[in-house]
């Protein structure tokens, strides 16, 4: 095998959710050797949201299995006395720790940075709570989308005299590069020096630099920026466009004087294009609606990738609108070999995203499927830890590890048909699921 | 103290968003970076808005002074013979190179990776670019926007109605830019373990694809492609009387906080609203009675009363609110920088906090302000070379 650039390192990681292990995945797809761990008293929630009600269904969740690849699974319960000994073992054995709970839950299980800190003095752990670990709000509670209204994000988003708009699902991969980069900094640091640290990432904080645009307008002017669509701040024409077809559309994005000429030749010069209110960048602007209902009239009636092909052609930025299903099959995303066919144990063979980077000596990608609950007890505890099959046999007799989730209702396989309507248009959605989480989450409160 | 990068010879060569941002993040956290600027002109971004008082000058773009802060500054010509050499001259003395231009560019300066790698043995060298260094569209033209729309992410954003809707600022540069960095201190990290550089190539378009993460697997696993749906019920984001809060109320427990926050226990019998299948029917009457509900309320009442139900329900602030959050300032997310021609503002500042290793506050450079000490001190050259360069028009 080639190798890789952390091949080196070695992560214990007891992230749940989305954004702590999204982080600790790029970690894992750039080399380092993760050992995520959940417990058959607690999955981790993603296992949920998105699974099914049937008898493997913490195995099927889509988030889940996206934002876990090339990582170990150990079950280990963090409330046994032997569990917490095996963990603060592997503590002992590694370079990282890495979650994302509030400071509270952490010091309640007595793991807290300075704790682990005295069994291996070198370590780096990173804490990414959605509040940070200090400050009157870091016990709140935040879930994605609250972190992206906090940085500002939906009042500076929505068509032009619109209310505020959110995406909804990015400000959780927003956090978990700043806290893979964070990592990396601390790796970075400690390979020259041999000191390891606590890193503390508010997702609030590492998101709003996002905004610093209209932060510094703000700062500056004390101006608060409209909501203004898919428009640029000042230059024109920029939108997306509808094209033939059912939901179908092009983004154009003009950035120059030489670009408007480019968009005008391309379009075949419509007198429009020469009347004084289009003359310069600043008229265009400020006549960007007149400006807009003009242009749509060109695209309308042609495929959205011809469209694209004669603007490329003149030198105009335009891009089509994909869809995922036209993103999975797009030939210059095959050329780079971006998306990767993957083999699940339980959920067969699918297609995911690799990763964005490319190296010309260690090239990085998906190596294993996510892990099924459990799967790699035996490989961490023995290999790694180096206890005997016989104690591995009392640790799962006293539910310390294990490979099944103690208490799952369901018994019952879901049809196709079933899944689709459980996924839903929010891609998240196993009600029933949610509710069992909610009972989870009550025993989880009363044992810590 | 010293800084975690400490030590760590950065040369930038980039314009813009991404790369500066990508750069930037190295500056604050320690890395020394030289960013090459074109001589009288400087980066594009320094002509680019916010301005104090909307006065263009070089010296004053909001953005630009984000972008590229604890940042030297120095001016050479690369379309001249002499300003090449002389950057290869700078190459022998840097760990590693960050380009953000068109995948043609650096070829055409004979300053690509190979070339790079005869003058030093070891460099990394990262290129962040829309579409990666490969593949059918390497040459198209893209902006933060076309970027949004080749995603996948676009499509499934905005109202049903309506045409697909980018959020927020410049979402896809910075999430190139963070990439570049993720990718280069690897890189380097494996430099300093096995002793080989590399090269290293960022996508923006797929980095920013990744964003939606499990997008591809729910497709190709079971057909389902997302379509826009305004914001995702139920979620709600409405106004108080001072400002808009933003909340969820998914599962049973949440529903159950929210009725208490409303003093409302009767929703929870209430025939039509027992389940959240139920509830969905009834999304419009839900919504306005939690709307007349919030009107006459404030921002900070509502959310503290809310999280004490752990109800996830918080400000969305605009940008006038940002800085002023009590989180922030206990925190010091802002920050405030001097600068000897825009004065002293309040910046956006670290994204991480790292116990052992201090976030630097400095501030960004005026356009060549490092000439002499890059020019000079660092490479050797005499001050009156430095003047028939600046004659010349090199630097």
């Amino acid at each position: 095998m080639s190798p890789l650039p952390l091949q080196n390192v070695r992560i214990v990681d007891v992230c749940q959710f989305l954004a702590g292990p999204f982080a600790v995945q790029l970690l894992a797809t750039l080399g380092a050797e993760v050992i995520k761990i959940e417990s058959i008293q607690r999955l981790d929630n993603l296992r949920l949201m998105g699974g099914y009600p049937q008898p493997d269904g913490y195995e099927w969740s889509a988030a889940f299995n996206t934002v876990n690849v090339n990582k170990y699974s150990l079950t280990l319960d963090l409330n046994h006395p032997r569990g917490k000994d095996i963990f603060k073992r592997l503590v002992k054995a590694s370079d990282v720790v890495t979650n994302n709970f509030s400071s509270r839950v952490m010091e309640n299980l007595a793991l807290s940075y300075e704790v682990l800190r005295e069994i291996n003095p070198q370590i780096i752990m990173l804490s990414m709570p959605g509040y940070g670990t200090t400050g009157p709000w870091r016990n709140y509670v935040a879930m994605g989308p609250n972190i992206e209204m906090l940085a500002g994000t939906p009042m500076i988003s929505g068509y032009p005299n619109g209310s505020p708009m959110l995406n909804g699902y990015i400000a959780d991969p927003f956090a978990s590069l700043a806290g893979a980069v964070a990592v990396m900094v601390a790796l970075k640091h400690r390979q020259r020096t041999g000191k390891g640290q606590h890193i503390d990432l508010s997702h609030v904080e590492a998101i709003t630099s996002f905004n610093a645009q209209p932060i510094m307008d703000y700062v500056m002017n004390r101006r608060i920026q409209p909501r203004r669509g898919n428009r640029h701040q000042s230059i024109a024409p920029r939108g997306v466009y509808r094209c033939m077809g059912d939901d179908e559309w092009v983004a154009i994005a003009v950035s120059s004087e030489e670009e408007w000429i480019n968009l005008c030749n391309a379009i075949g010069n419509p007198s429009w294009t020469q009347e004084p209110r289009f003359s310069d960048a600043v008229a265009r602007y400020s006549n960007h609606d007149a400006l807009d209902k003009l242009i749509e009239a060109w695209p309308c009636q042609k495929d959205k990738h011809e469209v694209v092909q004669i603007l490329q052609r003149a030198g105009v930025a335009a891009a089509p609108v994909l869809s995922c299903s036209e993103l999975v099959r797009d030939p210059h995303l095959e050329q780079r070999g971006f998306i990767q066919e993957v083999t699940h144990p339980v959920t067969g063979t699918y297609r995911q995203h690799g990763f964005p980077v490319k190296f010309s000596d260690t090239p990085v990608r998906i190596r294993m499927p996510a892990p099924t609950l459990g799967q790699h007890n035996e490989y961490v505890l023995t290999k790694l830890l180096g206890l005997t099959t016989e104690e591995l046999r009392q640790l799962a007799e006293e539910k310390v590890i294990g490979t099944k989730p103690l208490g799952w209702p369901y018994s019952e396989e879901v049809d196709e048909h079933d899944k689709k309507l459980l996924v839903g248009d929010q891609g998240s959605g196993v009600r029933e699921a949610l509710e069992k989480q909610r009972d989870i989450d009550e025993e989880e409160t009363a044992s810590s | 103290m010293q800084t975690a990068l400490d030590g760590i010879k950065v040369l930038e060569l980039c314009d813009r968003i991404a790369g500066p941002y990508c750069t930037k993040i190295l500056a604050d956290y320690g890395a020394d970076v030289i960013k090459v600027e074109t001589p009288g002109l400087g980066d594009p971004i320094r002509s680019v808005g916010p301005f104090p008082g909307d006065k263009p000058e070089l010296e004053t773009s909001g953005l630009f002074l984000y972008l590229n802060t604890n940042k030297k500054s120095i001016t050479l010509n690369l379309k001249s013979p002499t300003g090449v050499k002389i950057f290869k001259n700078i190459v022998k003395l840097t760990d590693a190179v960050v380009e953000n231009f068109s995948s043609r560019m650096m070829p055409s300066l004979e300053l690509d990776y190979d070339t790079l790698k005869k003058i030093n043995p070891k460099p990394v060298m990262t290129s962040i670019s829309s579409f990666g260094q490969t593949g059918p569209y390497r040459d198209h033209k893209s902006t933060d926007l076309t970027v949004w729309a080749l995603s996948g992410i676009l499509y499934e954003t905005g109202e049903p109605d309506r045409e697909p809707l980018k959020i927020g600022s410049y979402e896809t540069e910075c999430v190139a830019g963070l990439y570049g960095v993720l990718a280069m201190l690897a890189a380097l990290y494996y430099r300093d373990e096995a002793g080989i550089g590399q090269y290293v190539d960022v996508s923006a378009w797929e980095a920013f694809h990744t964003t939606q993460p499990y997008m591809v697997l729910l497709y190709s696993q079971l057909g389902v492609v997302k379509k826009r749906v305004g914001l995702h019920w139920p979620w709600g984001l409405l106004p108080c009387r001072d400002g808009y809060v933003g909340f969820f109320f998914g599962t049973q427990a949440n529903w159950e906080s929210l009725c208490a926050l409303l003093g409302m226990p009767q929703l929870l019998d209430k025939p039509g609203y027992r389940s959240p299948l139920e509830r969905d029917e009834h999304r419009e009457e839900i919504t306005s009675i939690i709307a007349s509900w919030l009107k006459n309320r404030r921002v900070e009442e509502v959310f503290h009363a809310a999280q004490e139900l752990r109800l996830p329900l918080t400000p969305a602030p605009d940008m006038s609110q940002i800085i002023d959050m009590p989180q922030h300032k206990a925190r010091g997310c802002f920050v405030d920088i001097d600068h000897p021609v825009a004065g002293k503002l309040t910046y956006p500042g670290a994204p991480f906090k790292l116990s052992e290793t201090p976030w630097r506050s400095g501030r960004a450079p005026l356009l060549g302000e490092h000439n002499q000490e890059i020019y000079c001190d660092r490479l050797g050259y005499s001050k009156r070379v430095l003047v028939s360069l600046r004659e010349q028009g090199v630097i």
